[in-house]
């Protein structure tokens, strides 16, 4: 600054000392000056800089996050064409905070009473009185209850949007979905079986696709629950299953459950006879046991003759027929009428070992291969396996296995003789199907097609047929455990069908748990009164879907089996 | 000197506006990606809007309650076998018009030439002149063809006999006069049964005008093979089905032969 001029007379002593305290004074101050000043500058630097980088990369002050996708809160479930099973939408939730409510309570305990009726007044103005801080009043209210409610102007209502699971199709397809808890978390179905995929961020963008196609759903319920009704029957089961590829194109249980409010169904209800129940399925076995022998040179031609008693003692048993022969048979006549003292005796041939081998290769006596986590295990004879076991198995009895099971085991017979596991999920580029592995032989494959469309020409499954769709199939009928005993009058009646029998492409299950008698039956439980019409009727509704064409001039090589089949009846 | 002083201005000036024009640059841009923003924020919207409203068409419109309407309303079923074709000539075969006996329309025809035929031989002077113009060909080209068999197959069959020979010169003179009749009487009552089963009477009662009625209702073909091969055809079956196609006259005809 004003740096002192050299003194012309020698200051005083203490001036000299003054001077120069000045000095050192004026350096202190000059330093934390400029110190103060470059602390300034720098901080002015910083926002200016911090200001330009903004301008030129940074966001501008309007923009709104995380609405550049529609990513729901819990990925969608699709069928195989991509309509909606499963969805999650905004729901409108009303609430009320009873601490917050400064209005007339009991005035406004009445008019909640009179816009939601569920609760009554009294229990309004108690939930008001609590004292507790949150509690919700509706979940996934319409439109119109929202703006009543808002309209009573009471700041303690909460009015706000949750998402919510909806399943837009109610009942279809409720035991292969599932549903959710209140947290948004799958406890059963594919809900529960893919819960991480579902609820995972990176995932759920893309909605999980099923093999079910919601068509032949909707036929296959529609046409089991008519029968269920009809025959007063306290349950049912179905599947369709591609023959090919083990894809489950339609699977249900009834009685029926809605998912959208799953508390309101019964535990019975919520039980999936598809895959968690196993039952005795009967007859429906028989053509397994012809196969095996088949494959294992024992029955070399339909033709092959066994004789079949009225009644047939084995290892101290009797062994009984519905319809007995009562003469010598052929192998086609024994499938044709499902007699149990032929299929015996060619179980018996085949041994228990080979039998054992057989379904342990098809997958029945382990539990049921599928991506739900409700599923059963088989039932089998296990150390008892003997030789009279052999037999009963071979017709279908002292063996339980879940309808799913036995569609898997007709597809696998059907489609050439390989086993593919059944799956849930659209075979696809990202759910590619795996190599099956072979069971029985092609040739067997083949010859065993003319045999089961016998049974539906001409034997036990006529009421099966539908006319031009070349139906083959098998009808079990077996008599249900209670409390440890077969009754005698209860039955379990299924059957297992497959369609176009020339070259089969779909299997289709059908089973009802109890059905009773009626006047059209003729006072028969039999499974070729009671679930062969609900095979055909549900055939001739999926049969164009699927692309089948149907043609009354097509059928399977039938003379493997006509020249073996002594007709009595015309 | 002026310039130099105020250089310093002039950079400060120039540092400024780049400083701006950079400022600019950047402002625009980000205003574009703002409005671009929004636009994707609309468009998620949209598509959010979209979703709502299809879940709730999807929900009114379920399955379910399809087939409840269906149930209720509709009827529809499942189609049957038959109601499926294999392609387009089995599409075309359904196109095809079906041929039926119309008993009101060809038997008025069928008598109609029968009295026309006579009228230019025999009568002159009947009112209708346009029907018998019709029928003049159809009288010529039976002579004309039938003529030189009737003489090879004398005896043989007593139907191709008369038939023949009913044009030629024996008729027109005793067929004459009891055709007029029929034709007066039939246009009045218009009824076609009543009216065939009255000419089939007539034409019974008198033996020997009744071939040439017959010829004319034959259709040229079947009256012309006989002609050119006079035995086998009268053992021969299949002209059976040929007949039987038209009205109850031909029926006639092939009970006699």
């Amino acid at each position: 600054m004003n740096a002192p001029s050299p003194a012309l007379v020698a200051p005083r002593p203490e001036r000299l000392r003054l001077v120069g305290q000045r000095r050192q004074l004026l350096a202190v101050m000059h330093q934390r000056l400029m110190f103060g000043m470059l602390v300034y500058a720098g901080i002015v630097a910083i926002i200016a800089l911090r200001i330009l980088y903004l301008a030129a990369f940074g966001d501008h002050a309007g923009r709104k996050t995380g609405l550049t996708a529609l990513i729901p809160e819990r990925g969608d479930i699709v069928d195989r064409n991509g309509d909606p099973l499963a969805r999650t939408i905004d729901a409108w939730t009303i609430a009320v905070h009873p601490t917050k409510v400064i209005g007339d309570k009991l005035a406004l305990a009445q008019q909640l009473a009179r816009l939601m009726p569920e609760q009554s007044e009294e229990q309004y103005f108690a939930l008001l009185k609590s004292g507790k801080p949150f509690f919700y009043l509706r979940r996934r209210a319409s439109p119109a209850l929202v703006e009543a409610v808002n309209a009573l102007g009471e700041p303690g209502l909460a009015i706000e949007r949750e998402p919510d699971r909806l399943y837009p199709q109610t009942t279809l397809a409720a035991h292969v979905l599932g549903y959710t808890d209140i947290d948004g978390h799958g406890v059963a179905g594919m809900e529960r079986a893919f819960d991480k995929y579902l609820s995972d961020p990176a995932t759920r963008a893309d909605p999980l696709t099923l093999s079910i196609d919601s068509r032949v759903q909707q036929a296959l319920e529609h046409e089991l629950l008519d029968a269920m009704t009809k025959f007063s029957a306290i349950g049912a089961a179905g599947v369709v299953m591609d023959v090919h590829t083990g894809e489950v194109l339609a699977m249900t249980s009834l009685p029926e459950i809605n998912p959208n409010i799953p508390g309101a169904a019964s535990p019975d209800a919520r039980f999936n006879r598809a895959t968690q129940g196993v039952y005795e399925l009967g007859s429906t076995f028989k053509p397994f046991t012809v196969a095996m022998a088949m494959d294992s040179g024992t029955i070399k031609s339909f033709g092959q003759q066994y004789n079949c008693p009225n009644v047939l003692p084995a290892y101290g048993h009797l062994v009984h027929d519905t319809h007995p022969f009562g003469r010598i048979c052929t192998v086609a006549e024994i499938m044709e009428e499902s007699s149990n003292i032929g299929t015996a005796q060619i179980a018996d041939q085949l041994g228990t070992e080979r039998q054992k081998y057989w379904l342990g290769k098809m997958g029945f006596l382990g539990p049921v291969p599928i991506e739900l986590k409700e599923r059963g295990r088989a039932l089998t004879p296990g150390s008892r396996w003997g030789p009279f076991e052999t037999m009963t198995v071979g017709f279908g009895q002292g063996i339980a296995v879940a309808p799913l099971q036995l569609a898997m085991g007709y597809a696998t017979l059907f489609n050439g003789g390989v086993y593919h596991p059944p799956t849930l999920l659209k075979i696809s580029a990202t759910h590619p199907l795996t190599k099956g592995k072979r069971v029985f032989s092609e040739d067997t494959s083949y010859r065993m097609r003319a045999l089961l469309r016998l049974v539906v020409m001409k034997g036990t499954g006529r009421k099966a047929d539908a006319p031009g769709y070349r139906v083959g199939g098998k009808t079990g009928t077996a008599q249900k455990i209670i409390d440890g005993r077969y009754s005698q009058s209860i039955n379990i009646t299924s059957f297992a069908g497959v369609f176009p029998m020339d070259d089969p492409r779909y299997v289709i299950v059908a089973m009802l748990d109890a059905p009773k008698a009626t006047k059209d039956t003729y006072g028969f439980t039999t499974a070729g009164w009671n679930v062969a019409p609900v095979v055909s009727g549900t055939i001739s509704r999926i049969a164009p879907m699927l692309g089948v064409q149907p043609d009354r001039n097509r059928e399977p090589d039938m003379s493997q089996v006509l020249p073996f089949v002594h007709d009595t009846k015309e | 000197m002026s310039s130099r002083s105020f250089r310093s201005v002039f950079m400060v000036a120039s540092c400024a506006g780049a400083a701006l024009g950079c400022y600019l640059v950047s402002l625009r841009v980000a205003s574009e990606r703002a409005s671009l923003e929004d636009v994707e924020t609309q468009i998620v919207l949209a598509q959010r809007d979209m979703r709502l409203l299809q879940t709730e068409i999807g929900t009114r419109g379920r399955l379910s309650q399809l087939e409840r309407w269906n149930a209720g309303a509709f009827a529809l079923s499942a189609p049957t076998a038959d109601q499926f074709l294999k392609g387009g000539f089995e599409l075309a075969r359904l196109a095809q018009p079906e041929r039926k006996v119309d008993f009101q329309a060809p038997v008025v025809l069928a008598a109609a030439p029968a009295p026309a035929r006579q009228m230019p031989i025999g009568e002159p002077e009947t009112e209708d002149s346009g029907v018998a113009a019709s029928v003049a060909p159809n009288a010529l080209l039976h002579e004309a063809s039938l003529k030189i068999e009737t003489r090879e197959v004398p005896a043989r069959s007593v139907v191709a006999l008369p038939q023949t020979t009913a044009k030629s010169t024996d008729n027109p003179a005793l067929a004459a006069k009891p055709v007029p009749l029929k034709s007066v009487a039939k246009p009045g009552l218009a009824a076609a049964q009543s009216s065939i089963k009255k000419l089939q009477k007539s034409t019974a009662a008198a033996t020997a005008k009744k071939p040439p009625e017959k010829m004319v209702d034959k259709p040229a073909a079947v009256a012309a093979k006989p002609v050119t091969k006079p035995i086998r055809i009268a053992k021969i079956d299949p002209l059976a089905p040929l007949p039987a196609k038209h009205s109850g006259h031909s029926k006639d005809s092939t009970a006699a032969r």
